[in-house]
């Protein structure tokens, strides 16, 4: 009696765990998915869906690791709830049944699973032997599958009411109660819960000292084990059998059951050497594929950098060709510049070659001219022909002026273009420079009986550079003389404007001249007006130079002009600033 | 009236020739011709000069600059002057531009053009600019002269040889111990230009010499200066009286 009390114990802690790792092996498809809704509603929760997912790949340890995690970063309630259950459901699976209890005591009673905590807490409490809580604890599981329409479930928690009851010795509820996870079972078809259910009957009435019925049933259920798949379930059913033969004096047939329960133990741990290969081999894998990434990490690294040094490359090629444009549009630009450049000048150089042969042109007529008038002049002493020799000495000294106002000019000229003039704007009295260039050109006008009025306004100071108005003044006055016929008149004078600008025209009545000849004098860079008359027009430097110097004084010239009426010469200036 | 005393500086004779011949034809008294830097120096500090004309080549060396110079150098010994220069060099002038007051003229000039740049060489000096050519003017005053344009001349008197001027309108009558003429000058103008110390306001249209009085009237309110002149004395402008030394 003590040997089969003692087997009868063997078979309830083997048959205890069983029924409840069916029950977490086929995580029923109703937790399944209650837990992958939540999965969506707690998306931003990582720590929840890895410990989900740990859990439903039933890897405990790595449940409990995240589902701590969450806990302590977040107080959400029902995320509270599922890291508790998952908790205690990762603890009862580990056989830490105290802690399991503690973590189902934490969830709260609005929680969705709460049929499945319960069920777990009750056999966590039959695992703990404290029967009366396991009864409560599975009872209530019991009504709440019962609610939930949840057969299996139902099933598990009668299998779980009618194995308290056993241990209770109340064997007339634990049969009632197993016999109905039985009939559930035999409804779902489920061979290792209806194997188990049988065991558990046996067992029961085994205890009850039914042999004959305990026999039949461990005999259905050893029977059914054949076609089970759980080899834990095969060797269990083995292993009672060959307990209750061996209690039945029939030792032989025990052997063999024991045999038969050694050799599925022995395939379970075959089972278990082959996973841990597996496992093994999956390790490997790992590292191979740890290696290979390592590996391909390395060479994308490689990769990249190549890139890199492409992409720089390019990018260098790039710099190298837009540079390389840009100077060669560069050079094409000033190749462009300097092609112009080299036409102007070209065309200055003509110009100033046409200036020098106009000039020595002009100059030696006029040395020419000197000399047939001094070799007279020579003549007339000798024949002591005092008349004529005053006439030939004017003559003399007006071809000398005549030459020397074109140096002058041309030095002038020579000195502006080598920009060495020496400028320097003083305040100037008009009407005493006018009377002043006058004064030069007193024979001349004479000479020619041409009247000329001085009538610039006494009040006039205007402010430029003294010496290149003189020249100005000179030029334009000289032309007034030589464009004007015998007994003409010249007058200068100003005009009153209101502005910062003095006005200062000179005036003849002499031959004047076409527009377009007015044109081609104002054009800039027309160095050589054309000759319409080349007996009187001269070089053309004078007014060149005059209009040079009017615009380095910031003044303006314009000319009005009549042909055989006159001409104006408008020049304007600066005023002196009237300071106090 | 005096003439002015006019040193040149020039070496080359036929050129100081014509210029002197100008000159005297205008009435400006040539106290001397020198040929070189020395002598210019000698005879800077031996006469009484009024304007100098300064030739910038003596030589073939810049030392009419030199001169200019050294004159200005000297505190209340530089005199007006103007360079006369025939090349426009422009390194000449930057160095003759430093001697300020700066003038020039040109080679070859006329005499119109030599008579205007003294002219403005006296106004640049006394820095009493546009004052000859302008129609309201033609006194510039100096500390010891008047310079008066008298037709294209300019003369000079001396301060010290005035005993009164009188003013009115635009012109004054200036009265000096030997003559009596008009100068084109406003009362504002003048009065700013003399020494108030020496020409004191006694009257609206009176300004008098103090060295000149003799004697001061106040019952008649008369001043009766030098060569026996009585002028007017006006209530409003007794003050000057406080500050004058009076022999009890």
């Amino acid at each position: 009696m003590n040997l089969k009390l003692k087997y009868y114990f063997f078979c309830f802690f083997l048959i205890a765990p069983f029924f409840l790792f069916s029950q977490s092996e086929k995580t029923n498809l109703f937790e399944k998915k209650i837990l992958q809704q939540k999965l969506i509603e707690f998306k931003g929760e990582l720590n929840f869906i890895k410990s989900q997912s740990y859990y439903l790949k039933k890897d405990w340890d790595s449940t409990l690791i995240y589902s701590m995690k969450q806990l302590s970063i977040s107080n959400n309630r029902k995320l509270a709830d599922y890291c508790h259950y998952f908790r205690g459901e990762s603890f009862f699976n580990k056989k830490l049944y105290k802690e399991a209890k503690k973590e189902f005591f934490l969830v709260s009673d609005s929680f969705e699973l709460l049929p499945f905590k319960n069920f777990t807490l009750g056999a966590s409490f039959l695992e703990l032997k404290e029967f009366d809580n396991a009864l409560y604890y599975f009872k209530l599981a019991e009504k709440q599958y019962v609610k939930s329409n949840n057969t299996v479930g139902l099933a598990n928690a009668y299998n779980g009411i009618g194995t308290t009851y056993i241990f209770l010795k109340q064997f007339e509820k634990a049969e009632n109660y197993l016999l109905k996870t039985l009939r559930i079972n035999q409804e779902t078809q489920n061979n290792d819960k209806i194997c188990i259910s049988y065991m558990n009957l046996a067992n029961l009435y085994y205890e009850q000292y039914k042999d004959n019925l305990a026999i039949f049933y461990f005999k259905k259920s050893y029977e059914l084990s054949k076609k089970a798949n759980n080899i834990t379930t095969k060797q269990t059913a083995s292993k009672n059998m060959a307990v209750v033969e061996e209690n039945r004096g029939n030792f032989k047939e025990a052997l063999t059951y024991r045999k038969e329960s050694e050799q599925w133990k022995d395939s379970l741990n075959n089972q278990n050497k082959i996973w841990a290969v597996a496992d093994f081999e999956k390790k490997y894998a790992v590292a191979q594929k740890q290696k290979q990434i390592t590996v391909l990490k390395i060479e994308s690294k490689l990769k990249d950098t190549q890139r890199n040094g492409l992409f720089y490359s390019v990018l260098a090629l790039l710099l190298l060709l837009i540079g390389g444009v840009y100077v060669y549009a560069q050079k094409v630009k000033s190749s462009k510049i300097i092609l112009t450049q080299k036409n102007k000048l070209d065309e200055l150089n003509a110009t100033k070659d046409q200036l020098f042969s106009i000039v020595s042109h002009d100059l030696r007529s006029s040395v020419n001219a000197l000399k047939t008038s001094n070799a007279k002049l020579t003549t007339s002493l000798e024949t002591k022909n005092y008349n004529e020799l005053d006439q030939l000495l004017h003559q003399n000294s007006a071809i000398a002026n005549g030459a020397y106002s074109l140096l002058d000019n041309l030095l002038h000229w020579a000195l502006l273009q080598t920009k060495q003039l020496y400028f320097h704007k003083d305040s100037v009295h008009l009407y005493s420079i006018v009377q002043q260039i006058e004064y030069n050109y007193k024979p001349l006008l004479l000479d020619k009986g041409i009247t000329f009025e001085n009538a610039v306004s006494k009040n006039s100071f205007i402010f430029v550079d003294l010496d290149s108005l003189k020249i100005v003044l000179r030029n334009l006055l000289d032309n007034a003389i030589k464009f004007s016929d015998e007994n003409g008149e010249i007058k200068i004078y100003t005009t009153e404007t209101n502005t910062n600008f003095c006005q200062l025209v000179i005036q003849d009545n002499g031959l004047g001249m076409s527009q377009d000849t007015i044109n081609e004098l104002l054009e800039d860079n027309e160095l050589l007006a054309k000759k319409s008359n080349s007996e009187i027009i001269g070089t053309g430097l004078g007014l060149q130079l005059c209009k040079q110097m009017i615009k380095k004084n910031r003044g303006t010239l314009a000319i009005e002009s009549e042909l055989n009426k006159g001409t104006k010469m408008i020049l304007s200036f600066p005023k002196t600033e009237q300071n106090g | 009236m005096d003439n002015i005393n006019v040193l040149i500086i020039e070496d080359t004779p036929e050129q100081s020739d014509a210029l002197s011949k100008v000159l005297l034809a205008n009435k400006y008294n040539i106290v001397g011709v020198a040929r070189n830097y020395t002598d210019a120096l000698t005879l800077f500090y031996q006469n009484p000069v009024d304007i100098i004309v300064i030739d910038v080549f003596l030589d073939g060396k810049p030392d009419g600059i030199t001169f200019a110079e050294t004159i200005n150098i000297v505190p209340n010994a530089s005199k007006p002057f103007v360079f006369l220069t025939s090349s426009q060099d422009r390194q000449i002038f930057e160095r003759a531009k430093l001697t300020k007051p700066f003038s020039f003229l040109m080679k070859p000039f006329n005499e119109l053009e030599i008579l205007y740049a003294l002219e403005m060489a006296v106004e640049k000096f006394y820095e009493q600019t546009n004052v000859f050519l302008s129609e309201d003017q033609d006194t510039v005053i100096s500390n010891d002269y008047m310079f008066i344009k008298k037709k294209n001349a300019l003369k000079k008197v001396s301060l010290q040889d005035i005993l009164y001027i009188e003013v009115e309108d635009r012109y004054c009558n200036i009265i000096t111990e030997k003559e009596k003429f008009v100068i084109l000058i406003s009362l504002t103008k003048i009065s700013t230009l003399l020494n108030k110390e020496k020409f004191i306001r006694t009257h609206r249209n009176y300004i008098v010499n103090a060295d000149k009085i003799e004697e001061i009237i106040l019952a008649d309110n008369l001043i009766i200066l030098k060569g026996n002149y009585k002028i007017n004395l006006s209530d409003s402008y007794k003050d000057f009286i406080k500050k004058m030394n009076i022999l009890s």
